[in-house]
């Protein structure tokens, strides 16, 4: 009996001594306590290739978007202890521990990774070989910074940024358990609009298409500047959310968005034969005519390459530069005639005459009276 | 005298007219012949491209990146953070930068690479605790050095960081929400100093900044041997063995005094008994035996 008390007492006193000196500091993800070092903001170093590599985790943004519940070692499965050696690249391929509701089978980005092998971002051709400059071509991170989620509601109709709390009432008054109704709700929500600003997929993919260097070993144009000069990237510049980014033309309705193919594929959104249905998508331009598209989306001014191009580019920049510096001066000038109305560089001999005359003929009248 | 302020008036407006339709001119330049923000993303582009090795290729990207953020839309939250190529996990802000400090204006905020065991957190510590904390050492057991926080824009003793109380309410909270203090950005540093007749004062001081921002500007004009002796005089106080790990992080007395300098006492326990020496212990344990003393480390 003493025995027993002895291993009571000695239990009771652990789990004491547990609970006050190792506080559970309590992070739905991080059984490991990975948090413990890296929750420092300054937890970081320079490489030996001397990139700054930061270790921190913002853990409010970590829980912010869909991986919140994958716990660290689902990615970094080479960790298995803490401290632990630098963490191998991880591979988004592999199964993690969520279970995908639709076929009850454990998660994985596999089909995704799939699905890039048959776009032009692929490393590999038709034929199954490398392409050339294979480090080129993106890999998830090349596009893909920690997805969060962007929920919205539309109560009455209107569009507002941010969880309805109206809707989450409702949810909860039957999803009851854990945040289950939350992550429903970010989740579908964010699919149901743009994942990402518009802005913000237009500088993904500015990283590889504005290095002019893989242009030009891909021969590739200028896509970037030709959209920005176009009506949708301006009014995006402004902040508008509704003009289309790449993925909006480039990617058939309803198809998996890591299928951007080139405009020669058949099967391409930007296809000859196939844009203008792009554009007539439902929330585009529905009603617009077959021609609509029926010019070079991207106009690129090469001088080699696009020669029309170039030169008519050069014919309405002069010709607009010419209308407004013509009229602008002609008015800075009106305007110096107003402010010095007698002012002349040169003064007419003919008027300086008129002006002796006049006096002639003002002294002449004087003395005849 | 009406007449004549009427003309005034007119003349003035005229000006201004005149001054408007110039800058009207000077305003659609760009317009009309292009973006100049283009022409520059341009020009670093071919800058980049020309570099023929790597290093060369980090070099300008650097230079050409220099204070880029990168902004995230969530709609109901605008994330704007520090840009890091190939970088995974968001930040979601930008630590103070520490514009006292005369390491920091040479060696950066991550300077500790030596050791491949400990360099990150080393690094850590860089963010918070000023570098003479460790490198200019007091006696173990009879430390004449005291400690405070310094304001990092000012230079001046500031007050207990905020910080730190959240982080111990983040601790007390029982409503089963999450709270995300912060660790690590403090706005302040921890730097030693002495007490002369009661008043404290850093042991690096405003003039020694300025001593070496002079050297910094008139760097170009002197001699090779005269930049060695400069760099050897602005160096002299540092010691070769800088403080080791356990100098703080122990229960008995520790190098630097935590409650004092206005850690939770929660905070202060996973300093000095639990969390840190932990780790710390572990570290020992597994990786190397003289992970305590990151100086002595040959490799």
């Amino acid at each position: 009996m003493r025995n027993i008390l002895s291993v009571y007492f000695i239990f009771c006193l652990l789990t004491v001594t547990g609970i006050l000196f190792f506080p559970p500091e309590v992070y739905a993800v991080d059984e490991l306590n990975c948090l413990q070092c890296h929750k420092h903001r300054g937890l970081s170093r320079i490489d030996e290739d001397g990139n700054f590599r930061l270790f921190y985790i913002n853990q409010e943004l970590y829980e912010s978007g869909p991986h919140r519940h994958n716990k660290c070692k689902d990615c970094h499965t080479d960790i298995e202890r803490i401290p632990h050696d630098p963490a191998k690249k991880v591979n988004c391929t592999q199964e993690c521990h969520i279970v995908e509701p639709s076929g009850q089978r454990k998660f994985s980005h596999k089909s995704v990774a799939k699905t890039l092998t048959q776009s032009a971002h692929s490393k590999i051709d038709k034929n199954g070989l490398p392409k050339e400059h294979q480090e080129d071509y993106p890999d998830c991170k090349s596009c893909h910074d920690q997805p969060l989620y962007r929920p919205f509601s539309a109560f009455k109709g209107d569009k507002i940024p941010g969880v309805s709390k109206r809707a989450m009432g409702r949810c909860k008054s039957c999803h009851t358990g854990g945040d289950f109704a939350e992550d429903f709700y970010d989740h579908v929500t964010t699919r149901l609009h743009k994942t990402r600003f518009p802005m913000e997929t237009i500088e993904v993919c500015a990283k590889c298409h504005e290095d002019e260097e893989m242009r030009k070993r891909h021969e590739l144009d200028d896509v970037i500047t030709s959209y920005k000069e176009t009506f949708h990237g301006k009014l995006l510049t402004l902040g508008s959310e509704r003009m289309p980014d790449c993925l909006d033309c480039h990617i058939v309705a309803g198809e998996n968005s890591h299928l951007i193919e080139s405009k020669t594929e058949p099967t391409s959104a930007v296809h000859e034969n196939n844009v203008s249905t792009t554009c007539r998508a439902s929330e585009c331009h529905e009603k617009a005519g077959p021609m609509l598209a029926g010019f070079q989306t991207h106009v690129t001014y090469d001088r080699k390459k696009y020669p029309l191009q170039f030169y008519m580019l050069v014919f309405f920049k002069a010709l607009m530069a010419f209308v407004l510096y013509f009229f602008l001066v002609l008015i800075f000038l009106e305007l110096m005639r107003r402010l010095f109305p007698t002012f002349a560089f040169f003064k007419e001999k003919k008027r300086e005459d008129y002006h002796e005359y006049v006096k002639l003929i003002k002294d002449s009248n004087r003395n005849k009276h | 005298m009406v007449k004549l302020l009427k003309k005034i008036i007119f003349k003035l407006y005229v000006i201004f007219l005149m001054a408007f339709t110039v800058w009207y001119g000077y305003f659609m330049y760009p317009l009309v012949f292009g973006f100049e923000g283009k022409e520059k993303a341009e020009a670093s582009l071919m800058e980049i491209g020309q570099a023929h090795t790597e290093e060369e290729r980090l070099f300008v990207n650097l230079i050409s990146s220099q204070g880029k953020t990168q902004k995230t839309d969530l709609g109901y939250r605008l994330i704007e953070q520090p840009y890091i190529e190939g970088r995974f996990h968001h930040i979601g802000f930008e630590i103070q930068s520490d514009n006292v400090s005369i390491c920091v204006h040479c060696h950066g905020n991550t300077p500790h690479d030596k050791s491949r065991e400990v360099r990150s957190f080393l690094n850590m510590h860089a963010f918070y605790t000023a570098c003479e904390t460790c490198h200019i050492r007091g006696e173990k057991d009879n430390p004449n050095l005291s400690f405070r926080w310094y304001d990092k824009e000012t230079g001046e003793i500031s007050n207990n960081p905020l910080e730190l109380v959240e982080i111990e309410e983040s601790y007390s909270h029982s409503d089963g929400k999450n709270y995300y203090p912060t660790y690590g950005d403090y706005g302040a540093k921890i730097a030693p100093g002495l007490m002369k007749e009661g008043k404290f004062s850093f042991l690096k001081s405003h003039k020694d900044k300025s001593f070496v921002d002079r050297y910094l500007a008139e760097k170009d004009k002197l001699t090779a041997e005269q930049k060695s002796q400069m760099e050897k005089v602005i160096h002299k106080q540092v010691n070769k063995q800088p403080v080791e790990c356990n100098f703080c992080h122990q229960e008995e007395k520790s190098y630097i005094p935590f409650a004092e300098l206005g850690y939770p006492p929660r905070r202060v326990q996973e300093l000095i008994r639990t969390s840190a020496v932990g780790m710390i212990e572990k570290y020992k344990e597994f990786y190397i035996p003289n992970f305590l003393s990151p100086g002595k480390e040959k490799k």
